[in-house]
Parts: C-alpha cells; structure tokens; sequence
C-alpha cells in the first residue's frame, strides 16, 4: 500500500491505467483530501502576493543565519545599498540628516580631539626645537620663503624614507616579498625577514603576553622598524628619519589590502613566494612616501620660484623705501642744520621747531633788521615751501643788531664803520663834514647806546679840500721881466688853475665852507720896491681878470707883494724868473 | 623558488654553529644566539630542478640553564637534529628536542645529524643505537663539520622529504 502511495502523493505516479475505472474511484476516494492542498499550494506558488507575504516571514532569520556562515549575503546586498543610499541622498537629504546627526556630533567632537592632539603634539615640537641652532635655522628659513615658522618646522620635521618593506608569513618568518628604495642599504631579505620574526617572538615572550603579536615599532640609530601586523602575514618597514604617525596608516591599509587580495595564498602558504608577487604594488605604495621630503623640496624651490615676482617687487618697494628714508633723514638733517643756524642768528629766537602736516615749521621772535630767514632756508637746500616760517617782531640788543638799528639812524655811509663797546657806539673810517656834523647832532638819539665816539671818523671833504687846495696853490703864472703881459703860454696855465679853482669852490660848498683864494702877484728884487710892488698888483690883476668871474663860493681877490715874499731865494737868474709870477693862497676855515 | 623554515636543535657545544658557519650563508653574528637564542642562517639547496630556501633557525644549544623557545619552532617545516658522536648523552637529548619539536609543530620531515665524524675513534655512539631510533625509521647522518662529510647530504634529504622531490 505504502509503495502505491508514496507516487500519489508527489502528484508524479508512474502511468497506471486510466480506463479502469475502479482504481481511479479508489484514488478520487483516498487522495481527494491530497488533492485539494497540493492544489492549494500550487495556487500559493502562483500567487507573488502571498509568496512574498510567506518569504517575509521566515527573512530576517534566513539573513540572520546566512550571515553568520559567510559575507555572500553583504557582498551581493552592497550595490544595492550603497546605490540606494546615493539615491536616498539626492532625494531624501533630510531623513539622511536626521539619521545621521545623532552620531555627527560625536563623530566631529572626535575628529576635531584628534587634530587638537596632534596640533599639540607639534607645538611640543616647536617648542623643543624653537631654541636650538637647528630651529634658528628653520626659523631663517621661515624668514626668507615667508612661511609660517610652524609649517617649516612641519616640513623639516616630516623628512623621513621608507627605505624597506618587508612582507613576512607570519607563522614561519618566511619572506612573501620586499621592495626597497634606491640606494637603500639592503642584506639578503630572507634572512633579515627570518631574524625580525625571531627578535618579535623573542620580545613577545620576554615581555608581551603570548600572542599579542608584541614589538610593532623599535628604533635603531637614524632607523625606525615599524611593524604592522595582520592575522596571516605581517608588514615591516624600515624607515629612515622620523616618520610621521598617519604613516601607520598606510601600512596597516597595505596590510589589510594584501590579506584581502591573498586570503587563500596566505592559508595554504608553504614557502612559495611567487603569488605574492602581485602585492609588489602595494608595498611599492608604502615606500612611496619617501619621496615626500624630496617632493617638499622641489616645491620649496619651485616655491621660490613661483615668489620670485613678488620678491622683484618687494626688492623694488625695498629700495624705494630706502630711498625715502634717505632722503626723509638727508631733509631732516638739512633742517635742524638751517635752524641751527638761524638760532645762531643775531636778532632771532627759536623758539618751536619741527614737523608738522607734512611741512617743517619754525616759530620765534625775530628783529626786523635780522637776517631773512627765507633765503637762508633756500640756501640750506630746504625747499623754502616745505618750511613754514612764523616770526613776531621784537627788539633784539645783539651787538650787531644794535650796530645795524644805529646804522639806520645814524644813515651812515660805506666808508664809516661801526662797532658797540660797551654801551659806547665806537664809529671809525671816513665821512664828509656834514654827515660828522649831523650824526654829532642825533648821537644823544642813537638807540640802545648812551654815548658816541667819532673819534676815528676823519672828514673827507676837508681832505678832498686841502688836496684841491695843494694843487691850486702849486700853479705859477710867470712873466717876463718888468712885464705884467700875459705870455701866449701861460694861458694854458690859467685855464688850469682856472678848473682847479672851480672844483675847489664846488667842493666847498658842498662842505658847507666858504673859500677865499687870493691871486698874488710877485717881482724879482731887481727894481725899486714901488715899481715891484705895482708891477706885481698888476700881473695879479691881470691874472684875475684872465680867470674871469669865479665860481659861485669862491672869493677871488688880487693883491701883489713885489718882492717881498719870494717864492724862492734869488741866486740865479732862474731863481729870478721863479719869482717874477702870480701863486694862489687858498684860505678856508679851519676845519672843528 | 621555494623557502622553508628549517630550526636546528641540539644540545649544547654539539657542533651546530660549525656546521652553520661552514656551509650556510650567514650574516648574522654568532651573538644572536646567546642574546636572542636563535640565528637565522640560509643554506641554499637543490632538488631536482627546483631551488630550495632553507631558513635555518639554529636555535640556541639547550641545557640546563636555557630551554629552547617554542616560539622559534613554529612554523618550521622540517628541523635538524644535531648529536656529538663522542658524547653519548647528547643523543639523548636529541631524542627528547625531537619529541618537543613534534609537540609544537607536529610531524613534519627531520634529519638526524651526527657530528663530529671525523673524531670517529672516540665515539661513545654505536651505531645500532641509531638505528635502533623510532623503530629504526630515523634518518640519520654521520656528519662533520672540520671535512664536511656527510652535511650536503643530510640537507639535501631533508629538503627532498619536505617537498616530496
């Protein structure tokens, strides 16, 4: 019975013949209760709705316990999600948000600890090398590229290489593969790659507990060994300088990459190397950051020279400055100079000075008969617009504002000098009678002096007189003997006394004095005294009269003397000759 | 190329760094072994036409003051036993590292090397007490580090075991 059943009840019987009609009564009879579910499941199969309405029942345990077993289920789910997130992003940004911003604020509190702590880490830095010759260096450096001290110190201190790494099996020590820098000093890899398992294991079961894996980072001399370490295979660099932390980061995503990329070759790893071989690219990325420092300074010097404008046009503005500084002191110095002098300046005080918008200014007393400040300004190469001058009169008693105001006065001429000795005006040289005269008159007026000596002013009128007076005096008029007839000759002789006469009187006048001159008329001492006498009236006379009317001022008269008053004792006939003439006498008054 | 790590054991002064310093490419120096307890030495054999790596981890003579470290037997994929050949209680020991080798890293191939062959007039060790080891399936090499006899050969089996060359 069993046997025949078990067919049915697949719904799959093999073929039993349909014309007997009794089997197929028996079979409507004992499988009709069969029949009606399995057509009921075939109408669930059929119908989406209620196959999703049973799978929804049973999914979050199915994806429970798949997980559990393997990633497949998050591997095949991941584009899904991560491409409905995107479209969730675009569409939905605000439940995105809100989901997110319970875990925002701690997220950011964390980043920005982290930077702090760095931030710190650095300052530390700075401050230890902010003081030794190294960090005088840096801060030069900073100085010349006009970096921030901070980021130079940033730089130097991040100049590290990568010069190895190591990509070690774990368990045996053996060496899966290694990469080195250039010029990196290199021993045979597999053996290094033996003794720094040895010298983990030894660290770690001397000191670590057993399994945690021990020594990540030691230091030897200039050299650094970083070891990151994965479930399979570990990772050791070796670094020379000091590397910065994120370094680590590098390595431990090389790490993980290669666990990703070699899960089954690590498992079944039994000393050959050869697929490790695809990871050479990987660990060539962790050496990569060697180059960091040689990149920094190319770029300090591409930095240079990218400055290079800007230091064109601050070498400019530096040279215009200097020159405006110059010539800013060049002008100060000229004027403190110019009132310097002009303090020193008799008849007038300084008494503000110094520069005010934008002008040098002067304030003081000033005498007007004291020297112009403007052109003194000028003369100290001060433009005289850049000065601004501010002068109240007053009444200076330096000596030779004194000497100048009497000068004034006084309307002395060139040829008097003047000096102050004592409260006495001391005058010296030469002036005419009449200016001697007045200043005598005003000299109880003279200011700021009580009294005036005039004693070396000598008179130069009287000088010029007596001189006039000489020349007339010294012309002859002669005759022949026992003659009063003017010779041919002598009226040139005439004509000359004549002129000299004339200036005599314009002189005189001038002077303010009355000139007499006296036409005298001689003889020889041959002849009676009588004839003599008369005969030399009248070759006065006749002198006189040939000198015609004489010039306003002057008195001319004639008188003779005979031989009474020779001009010369008579030896010789020549002597006699001398005598027979007419002289003049110029009579003027005796000068004060 | 293949690389196997390979730990040689022994007793103290068995000769093992002889062995090394003749025959193996070094560049360690011999301090390693009293400071960390191990040298990794590399000895470079051939098997058939495949180059084989042996890392030698030679670890650090035991005796009674220092224990082998169980760490450096890890990962090994064959190991060395090394013997004195005058001295008798050296084979012993040889047993005993054998039995704490197998603990840790199971049974994986092995050498038995005898040294110190060419002091053969002073050997404490006959050979039926070799023969005689681990039901007579040990193998077993008399070796010498002063002439080199028998050293190629008992790595070269050794490498054969490991890669079923």
């Amino acid at each position: 019975m069993g046997d025949a059943v078990k067919p049915g009840n697949g719904g799959e019987a093999p073929p039993v013949p349909a014309e007997d009609p009794l089997l197929v009564e028996l079979r409507g009879l004992l499988l009709a209760a069969e029949k009606k579910d399995v057509t009921q499941i075939q109408e669930r199969l059929d119908d989406p709705q209620s196959r999703a309405e049973d799978i929804s029942h049973v999914l979050p345990e199915a994806i429970a316990i798949r997980s559990r077993r393997d990633r497949d289920l998050t591997d095949s789910l991941l584009p899904a999600v991560e491409e409905a997130i995107g479209i969730s992003v675009r569409r939905h940004p605000d439940v995105l948000v809100d989901g997110l911003f319970p875990v925002m604020g701690p997220a950011i509190r964390k980043s920005i600890t982290n930077t702090l702590a760095e931030m710190l880490e650095s300052l530390n830095q700075t401050l230890a090398i902010g003081f030794s010759k190294q960090g005088l260096k840096w801060r030069l450096e900073a100085w010349r590229t006009g970096k921030p001290f901070a980021q130079v110190v940033l730089l130097r201190t991040l100049l590290y290489r990568v010069e190895q790494v190591f990509l070690i099996h774990r368990e045996t020590g053996l060496l899966l593969c290694h990469v080195s820098a250039p010029g990196a000093a290199v021993q045979d890899a597999s053996m290094v790659s033996g003794m720094l398992t040895a010298i983990r294991d030894f660290v770690g079961d001397s000191f670590g507990s057993a399994g945690a894996g021990g020594l990540d980072a030691f230091r030897v001399g200039e050299l650094d060994v970083w070891v990151e370490q994965g479930p399979r295979a570990v990772l050791a660099a070796v670094i020379r300088g000091t590397p910065p932390k994120e370094l680590r980061a590098v390595f431990t995503e090389a790490i993980e990459k290669i666990h990703r990329d070699h899960a089954g070759d690590l498992e079944e790893f039994a000393g050959d190397a050869a697929p490790f071989e695809r990871s050479r690219g990987v660990l060539e990325e962790c050496l990569k950051s060697q180059k960091q420092p040689a990149e920094e300074k190319a770029a300090r010097r591409r930095g240079l020279r990218r400055y290079a404008p800007v230091l064109g046009v601050f070498a400019v503005l530096a040279a215009a400055i200097g020159f405006w500084v110059f010539t800013t002191v060049r002008r100060n110095e000229r004027f403190e100079r110019y009132v310097r002098s002009l303090a020193a300046q008799p008849g007038i005080v300084v008494t503000a000075s110094g520069r005010r918008g934008g002008k040098f200014f002067v304030e003081g007393l000033r005498d007007p008969l004291a020297a112009d400040p403007a052109p003194m300004a000028a003369a100290a190469k001060l433009d005289p617009k850049e000065v601004v001058g501010s002068w109240k009169p007053y009444r200076a008693l330096d000596p030779p504002i004194v000497v100048a105001r009497a000068r004034t006065f006084l309307s002395a001429p060139e040829s008097v000098s003047l000096r102050v000795d004592g409260a006495t005006l001391v005058a010296a040289g030469s002036a005419p009678a009449r200016w001697i005269q007045e200043s005598r008159r005003l000299s109880r007026s003279i200011p700021d002096v009580s009294s005036y000596d005039d004693r070396g002013v000598s008179d130069t009128d009287h000088a010029g007189l007596d001189r006039l007076r000489k020349a007339v005096e010294s012309r002859r008029v002669f005759f022949a003997r026992g003659s009063s007839e003017l010779a041919a000759a002598e009226s040139e002789r005439i004509a000359q006394a004549s002129r000299e006469i004339g200036e005599l009187g314009q002189a005189a006048s001038a002077a303010g004095m009355p000139v007499r001159v006296e036409v005298v008329g001689r003889g020889d001492s041959e002849g009676t005294t009588d004839v003599n006498l008369s005969l030399s009236r009248k070759r006065a006379e006749k002198v006189q009269a040939a000198l015609g009317v004489p010039p306003a001022g002057v008195a001319l008269a004639a008188t003779g003397v005979g031989a009474s008053q020779p001009l010369v004792e008579e030896k010789t006939d020549q002597d006699r000759q001398v005598n027979r003439s007419v002289s003049f006498r110029v009579i003027l008054p005796e000068p004060k | 190329m293949i690389q196997k790590k390979i730990c040689m054991l022994g007793a103290f002064a068995v000769g093992k760094t002889s062995l090394v310093s003749r025959y193996v490419k070094s560049i360690f120096s011999d301090k390693y072994h009293s400071t960390v307890g191990v040298k990794v030495d590399k000895k470079l054999v051939v098997v058939g036409d495949e180059q084989i790596d042996l890392l030698l981890w030679d670890l650090y003579g035991e005796d009674e003051f220092q224990k082998i470290r169980e760490s450096y037997l890890r990962g090994s994929s064959g190991y060395v036993l090394v013997a004195d050949g005058t001295r008798r209680e050296t084979l012993d020991k040889a047993v005993v590292l054998h039995s704490r080798a197998q603990e840790t890293v199971g049974k994986v191939p092995f050498v038995l090397m005898i040294n110190k062959a060419d002091l053969a007039d002073k050997w404490e060790i006959q050979s039926e007490a070799v023969t005689d080891l681990g039901g007579g399936g040990w193998p077993a090499f008399k070796t010498s580090a002063k002439t080199g006899e028998g050293v190629e050969e008992a790595f070269l089996a050794l490498a054969r075991k490991m890669v079923g060359g």
